[in-house]
């Protein structure tokens, strides 16, 4: 989340799409209600189905699952034709006004400039800033001396970079300026063709884009909306674009750094963000940092290649804060090897794996079947379950030599042995050796959760675990002792990485976490000077103030950059319980503690104007106080605190260009600069935009035999999944409480589909996939309706993922013991490696 | 006795205006469901179970979300899911929180037979006294809501408290503490139906419901829990929410003029007999008299 | 067919002998049926008033009567119907009981000799007899809804409304026949009572108040075994 969940209800305006918050996220869904009734602020509920949320919402639209770009591609089309975006906002705290390089092309064919077809990968050079001045008024100007053919890509040429001016156009009529090109490309998504596209009739969407972009109407700024999402964006092969698109929509109304503004996203797992923060992907580093890969020959070279440096136009200002990275990335590397991480070996860079290749969900299952992993060990998760095509991951379990579970149930994946259709014969023929733990439960264990608003709070142990159950860390210790202990003793190829693995802790075998945290927040290892007055401010061995304290050369240690500050020398600031709020706008600055460095609402200089004066005097967040020359604010200002509002430093100060993208240059995502509508791997309609680029032309498909993919003639109808309020995840089937409210799995089917197979409520069903069939009964309703896609009608169907094989129904039989995920195909993001479940194609057929 | 020396009216040797006289502590309590903001999420159903300790009931899925057809006895607070199709084809998922409404004139209370086994606090919680209860189930027949339902085991018949364990404490009922939405407050009745009527009033303004309005049924002299609803004319479509609900008439008569009537037509027939008896006198027999053929007696 | 009546030991007079006129069948279903009625009687009238309701605590308090009620209930009702399948004939009424029936206020006021000749069982009794059995079988229905008023869906409610006005209006005439039955019996007619302990009546007895069964039986017209 940019904002966070108190702040929801400041928002005068709520888009609900790709997420089911009243369901999955009732607590924080409490905002949105506050909003409506004391704002008078709107809802509207985009999804495939109509929801719980939708119950509460001014408006529903139904949403052909994975049209989600054709549908905010059309709004932004919508905000610039009406004149509802935020124009001051747009050309100064934008990329706007930024001039593109000649030769870049957008995607009317469904690819961007410098597609490789036999690579299936892009050359990215010309998704790139021109270098240059100001070009306002000079349309006809010259393309710069940097011209780049877009085949130009032969000989391997040094990795395109930004350039440190780029050419602007404040008046946004260049050609090429970002605000053109933005224009030109979603010019294309008129209402009648995302009609066709999404099967939404055009009433209904001008209703709905205009409702969204009321807040922004003749450009009045006063109001604010917010874009509310979850897994229904992220679960696509082009998931990372639709989040793009939503921020994009944003900038453009100037609604991002707002109180009740941003771009949200809701988190499916209290502790998920926390997870992303500490690097739960393989390709990021605690903190975002990237990983190293083996181009990077040596830590200068490596810092040299992740350090941004900044690209604006030249009379303004780019704090572009990633320029600290090496101070943040010595910092990690200092906490990872203590001393032994010296400036002589780099700080121990050489210990760190180098990233070759994609290491991700469905990598991991695609390797584990073909035999190169060899065992797995599952903590927290419910493997077999949780991604997709379950039969796959079944069958790579059974080539893995081991599998250790933690966990406090019998799970599906420590008994994927036993799933449904593996007989007693096929049992004693699976050699998977399987490790079962007893481990601690969430009220057994204590430990910080980072919730989507990015709050790290600390939970305190309700209850000892029961029995011979442990605590996670102890486990995660007893294993790595032990294998130090091995390397010791025999040595082995490259015993260093672990053996200078700091371990700092009071109790080695039973790590504390509140030492973990503390080690995370960091610490000085020398004293630490105030560079102007040469004062001590942190003495070595103290607990670091901030981030801001970090040295590049080895005399700070901090786990995670961004959780600097929250365990400093006054204490443990994410176990502070202060509920006043001063502003009464729910910032509430003494609840817990929100990274970074306690900001409740990220790019907040964005929420005042080119003078530092709130957009809307009634929700003030930050301003800039002339007469302290600082700038002050309810929140913590996100921004350098005395800079001052002529200096014209952008408000985005992560990026190196100062200001928010609207166009994604080089690198930054896979696809495109700009997000463009790809049809889900499974489709029952070609791309009506580009046909003959159907998909997202990066995906990649594995290619086992369980990789299979549906023809749309034999399977028809459009399949999502989700997740309902009464049960969480794959755990609660396993709790009565939760069981008695969602007794049984069911299969949302319209009721015009339901005449058609003669199927009634509470009959059983098969819905089969090119990959499996899962059994259940017909929860047949209206809430799901026929759509007309092109002029042809479309099903869509909807079934939750909560049960499997083990748990208290499944155990006495009372239902088909068929997972979800059965049904889904492995084909994911090429940004977020996120497999695709929200939108695929199956049959139905009467059990 | 707290509230007697909050409230004065005279005091002795005091000259001027009485300190405190009219302040009138309000006593009815009211659970106000904003229907309107409901998202059906159950918490207050795992709530009132907890609370109140039970446990697991046996379900069958049936086509919808709702949790089981209706309450159950040891199932006490139910929320009500109703798929609705509007005039203009949009559609409603309409959820009610359904349990008792403690009415001020309660059905349940004016046909239980059982003395003390159906209490109204001045509160206005009405509340079973299953110590009391014989369990013959005519409550079940006053209730013009459905909520009073029969343990087969406990031969008791059971239904929502409204809490008044935590009341009586200064607690909120267990389902307006899990709500999370806001959906649920408790308060006074004055409060509550204030609070009702300015969401109303939001509703009609604001969200397009011309028909929005609080349910606080006047058959019954108003409920202790009330509804803010989308349509408030048409109250059967959030899962029958009688639209002028009141004691059922049968009850009505029997428990007023057929009791009249047939302790008048008891206490007069026995008098009558007495009378008679005294008038006439016992019949006695008679000794045979010789037949004069045609049976009758000369 | 023999007179099966008895000679009184000490009496030779013949207005004094005993002749049968119950049966030992008849009068145990008769008390059987008798202190069921009294217990549904006195635990229904706990049920009827809060005034009343102390009644419930002489069968052993409220939650037991109300679980016994319904048992007596259908124990009088067994009864009854036993004793339709043995009186059925004895129960037509007949041309005999028009006439009857207009002389009715002379039976009222004792003045029995002004009456026509009554078989077995007089007009009264025939009232008496199917207005308790149409009352029991009214009382029967909505006792069974009532017993199990939770096994009634709530789109049946109008059943419970129903019953609860039909049982207590059906009890109030089973009410009202009852008090004139047991007054009558017991108090009204000497030597009723003690037919329905011993099962013999005397022969004046009969000759009063049952002329036509009186000389039936002695005509021997009339099998009874």
């Amino acid at each position: 989340m940019t904002n966070g969940w108190v702040d929801i209800k400041n928002t005068d305006m709520m888009l609900i799409m790709g997420g089911n918050p009243a369901e999955n996220h009732p607590c924080g869904f409490k905002w949105a209600m506050e909003a409506k009734r004391n704002r008078n602020a709107k809802i509207i509920s985009v999804d495939p189905r109509f929801t719980r949320t939708s119950s509460t919402a001014d408006l529903f639209v139904q949403i052909r699952a994975g049209t989600d770009i054709a549908f905010l591609g059309g709004l932004i089309r919508y905000a610039i034709e009406n004149n509802r975006y935020a124009k001051e906002y747009l050309i100064n705290y934008t990329n706007a006004a930024f001039i593109v390089k000649e030769g870049f092309k957008l995607p009317e064919d469904g690819l961007y400039s410098g597609f490789d077809s036999a690579a299936g990968t892009y050359d990215k050079t010309t998704w790139n800033y021109q270098e240059g001045e100001d070009l306002s008024g000079k349309t006809d100007a010259p393309a710069s001396a940097a011209h780049a053919a877009p085949s130009a890509a032969a000989a391997p040429a040094p990795p395109p970079a930004l350039p440190p001016n780029v050419a602007y156009d404040l008046t946004l009529q260049h050609p090429r300026c970002v605000f053109q090109l933005m224009k030109q490309q979603y010019s294309r998504y008129t209402p009648e063709t995302v009609e066709r596209i999404t099967g939404i009739p055009k009433e209904q969407y001008l209703k709905a884009i205009d409702m969204f972009t009321s807040v922004r109407k003749d450009g009045d700024m006063k109001q604010v909306a917010t874009i509310i999402y979850a897994v229904g964006w992220t679960q696509h092969t082009f998931g990372t674009q639709i989040i793009r698109t939503a921020a994009m929509i944003q900038l453009l109304l100037g609604n991002v750094g707002r109180a009740g503004g941003g771009v949200n996203a809701l988190r499916g797992h209290s502790n998920i963000q926390g997870a992303t923060d500490m690097a739960g992907l393989f390709d990021s580093m605690p903190g975002y940092l990237k990983v190293p890969t083996p181009t990077d020959a040596d830590l200068a070279s490596f810092l040299k290649r992740t350090t941004p440096t900044s690209s604006k136009p030249s009379p303004w200002g780019s704090w572009n804060y990633y320029s600290n990275t090496p101070a943040f990335f010595v910092s990690l590397l200092k906490a990872l090897y203590g001393d032994a991480a010296t400036k002589e070996n780099g700080f121990g860079f050489d210990y760190l794996p180098r990233v070759d290749r994609d290491y991700s969900w469905t990598h991991i299952w695609e390797d584990m079947y073909n035999g190169k992993v060899k065992g797995m060990m599952a903590f927290g998760m419910n493997g077999v379950m949780i991604g997709p095509d379950t039969n796959k991951n079944i069958n790579a379990l059974k080539k893995a030599d081991w599998l250790v579970v933690g966990e406090i149930y019998q799970d599906e994946t420590s008994e994927f042995w036993r799933a449904p259709g593996i007989t007693a014969d096929e049992q004693k023929t699976i050699n998977t050796t399987v490790y079962r733990l007893p481990c601690a439960g969430f009220a057994e264990k204590d430990g910080s959760m980072t919730n989507s608003a990015r709050w790290v709070t600390w939970k305190y142990a309700a209850v000892p675990p029961p029995g011979q159950a442990r605590l996670d860390q102890d486990i995660v210790a007893q294993i790595f002792l032990r294998v130090r202990d091995l390397y010791k003793k025999e040595g082995g190829k490259f015993p260093d990485p672990i053996l200078n693995v700091s371990w700092a802790y009071a109790d080695s075998a039973h790590p504390s976490l509140s030492q973990v945290a503390m080690e995370l927040n960091g610490k000085a290892l020398a004293d630490l000077k105030d560079d102007k007055t040469g004062q001590v401010v942190v003495k070595a061995g103290q607990q670091l103030p901030g981030f801001a304290l970090l040295k590049d050369d080895g005399t700070t240690m901090c786990g995670n950059w961004i959780y600097s500050g929250c365990w400093t020398e006054a204490g443990s600031q994410i176990q502070r319980r202060g509920t006043e709020d001063p502003s009464g706008m729910g910032v509430f600055p003494n609840w817990s503690w929100s990274w970074p460095a306690n900001r409740r609402v990220l790019y907040n200089r964005a929420s005042c104007n080119l003078d530092g004066k709130p957009w809307d005097p009634e929700r003030k967040q930050v301003w800039w106080n002339e007469a302290a020359g600082k700038w002050a604010g309810n929140d913590v200002p996100d921004f350098k605190a005395d800079s001052h509002p002529k200096d014209h430093l952008g408000p985005f100060i992560m990026n190196p260009e100062g200001v928010g993208r609207l166009f994604a240059p080089i690198g930054v995502l896979a696809e495109g600069p700009f997000p463009e509508h790809y049809e889900p791997i499974e489709s029952p309609t070609k791309n009506l935009l580009h046909p003959e680029q159907s998909n997202n032309p990066l995906v990649k498909k594995f290619k086992s035999p369980y990789d299979k993919f549906g023809d749309p003639a034999e399977y028809t109808i459009v399949c999502t999944t989700y997740r309902l309020t009464e049960q969480y995840h794959y755990w609660t089937k396993n709790n009565p409480m939760n069981v008695q409210l969602i007794p049984e799995p069911f299969v949302e089917i319209p009721v015009e589909l339901a005449e058609e197979k003669g199927i009634r409520g509470r009959d059983m069903i098969h819905v089969i996939s090119a990959r499996g069939k899962y059994t259940a009964k017909a929860f047949v309703t209206r809430r799901l309706r026929p759509m007309m896609i092109d002029g042809r009608k479309v099903y869509q169907i909807g079934l939750p993922i909560h049960q499997g094989y083990r748990g208290i129904q499944e155990d006495a039989e009372r239902d088909a013991r068929t997972p979800a995920n059965l049904l889904t195909p492995a084909v994911t993001d090429p940004n977020a490696h996120t497999p695709e479940s929200k939108g695929f194609l199956v049959k139905v057929e009467k059990a | 006795m707290s509230q007697a020396s909050t409230e004065l009216i005279r005091i002795s040797g005091h000259p001027g205006t009485v300190p405190g006289a009219g302040l009138n502590r309000e006593f009815q309590v009211c659970k106000l469901v904003d229907t309107t903001t409901c998202i059906g999420c159950k918490a207050c159903e795992v709530a009132c179970l907890e609370w109140n300790g039970y446990t697991f009931s046996e379900t069958t899925f049936d086509n919808s979300y709702q949790t089981m057809p209706e309450t159950a006895w040891n199932y006490w607070n139910l929320i009500k899911f109703n798929e609705h199709e509007r005039a203009d084809g949009s559609m409603m998922l309409l959820m009610r929180k359904d349990q008792c409404m403690h009415c001020e004139d309660p059905g349940c209370l004016a046909a239980c037979p059982a003395d003390a086994a159906i209490v109204q606090y001045a509160n206005g919680i009405v509340d079973f006294q299953q110590a009391n209860c014989i369990g013959c189930g005519y409550c079940m027949t006053g209730c013009p809501f459905n909520i009073p339902k029969f343990s087969p085991e406990a031969r008791k018949v059971f239904k929502c408290t409204l809490c008044n364990d935590r009341v009586s404490v200064g607690l909120e009922p267990a389902c307006i503490k899990a709500c999370p939405t806001g959906c649920l407050h408790f308060g006074t009745k004055k409060e509550m139906k204030e609070m009702a009527q300015t969401r109303a009033d939001q509703l009609r303004d604001v969200s397009g419901f011309a028909d929005a309005g609080v349910y606080d049924p006047p058959g019954v002299s108003g409920t202790h829990v009330i509804y803010v609803l989308h349509d408030a004319k048409n109250p059967e479509l959030y899962g029958g929410l009688p639209k002028d609900p009141h004691i059922p008439y049968s009850v009505r008569l029997w428990k007023g003029p057929l009791k009249w009537l047939g302790n008048l037509a008891m206490v007069g027939g026995l008098l009558g007999l007495a009378w008679h008896y005294m008038r006439f006198g016992p019949k006695k027999e008679e000794p045979i008299q010789p037949d004069n053929g045609n049976g009758r007696r000369p | 067919m023999t007179s099966d009546a008895v000679p009184r030991a000490s009496a030779a007079n013949h207005n004094e002998e005993l002749i049968p006129r119950y049966t030992f069948g008849e009068r145990a279903n008769h008390w059987i049926g008798a202190l069921s009625y009294t217990f549904a009687l006195l635990t229904g009238l706990a049920f009827w008033s809060p005034y009343l309701y102390w009644l419930a605590a002489i069968v052993g308090g409220g939650p037991t009567a109300r679980f016994l009620h319904p048992w007596f209930g259908l124990i009088f009702t067994v009864s009854l119907f036993w004793t339709f399948k043995e009186w059925r004939r004895d129960m037509e009424v007949d041309d005999g009981d028009r006439a009857w029936a207009k002389a009715m206020p002379y039976y009222i006021q004792n003045e029995d000799d002004k009456l026509p000749p009554v078989g077995r069982f007089n007009f009264g009794q025939k009232l008496f007899f199917w207005g308790i059995f149409c009352g029991v079988i009214l009382l029967l229905l909505t006792g069974v809804a009532l017993w199990y008023t939770e096994a009634l869906p709530w789109s049946w409610r109008f059943v419970r409304y129903a019953a609860i006005l039909i049982h207590a209006s059906a009890a109030l005439i089973t009410i009202g026949l009852f008090l004139i039955h047991v007054y009558m019996s017991v108090f009204l007619e000497e030597g009723s009572f003690g037919s329905m302990v011993t099962g013999y009546v005397t022969r004046a007895w009969a000759w009063t108040f049952h002329r036509t069964w009186y000389e039936e039986i002695k005509g021997g017209s009339r099998s009874k075994q």
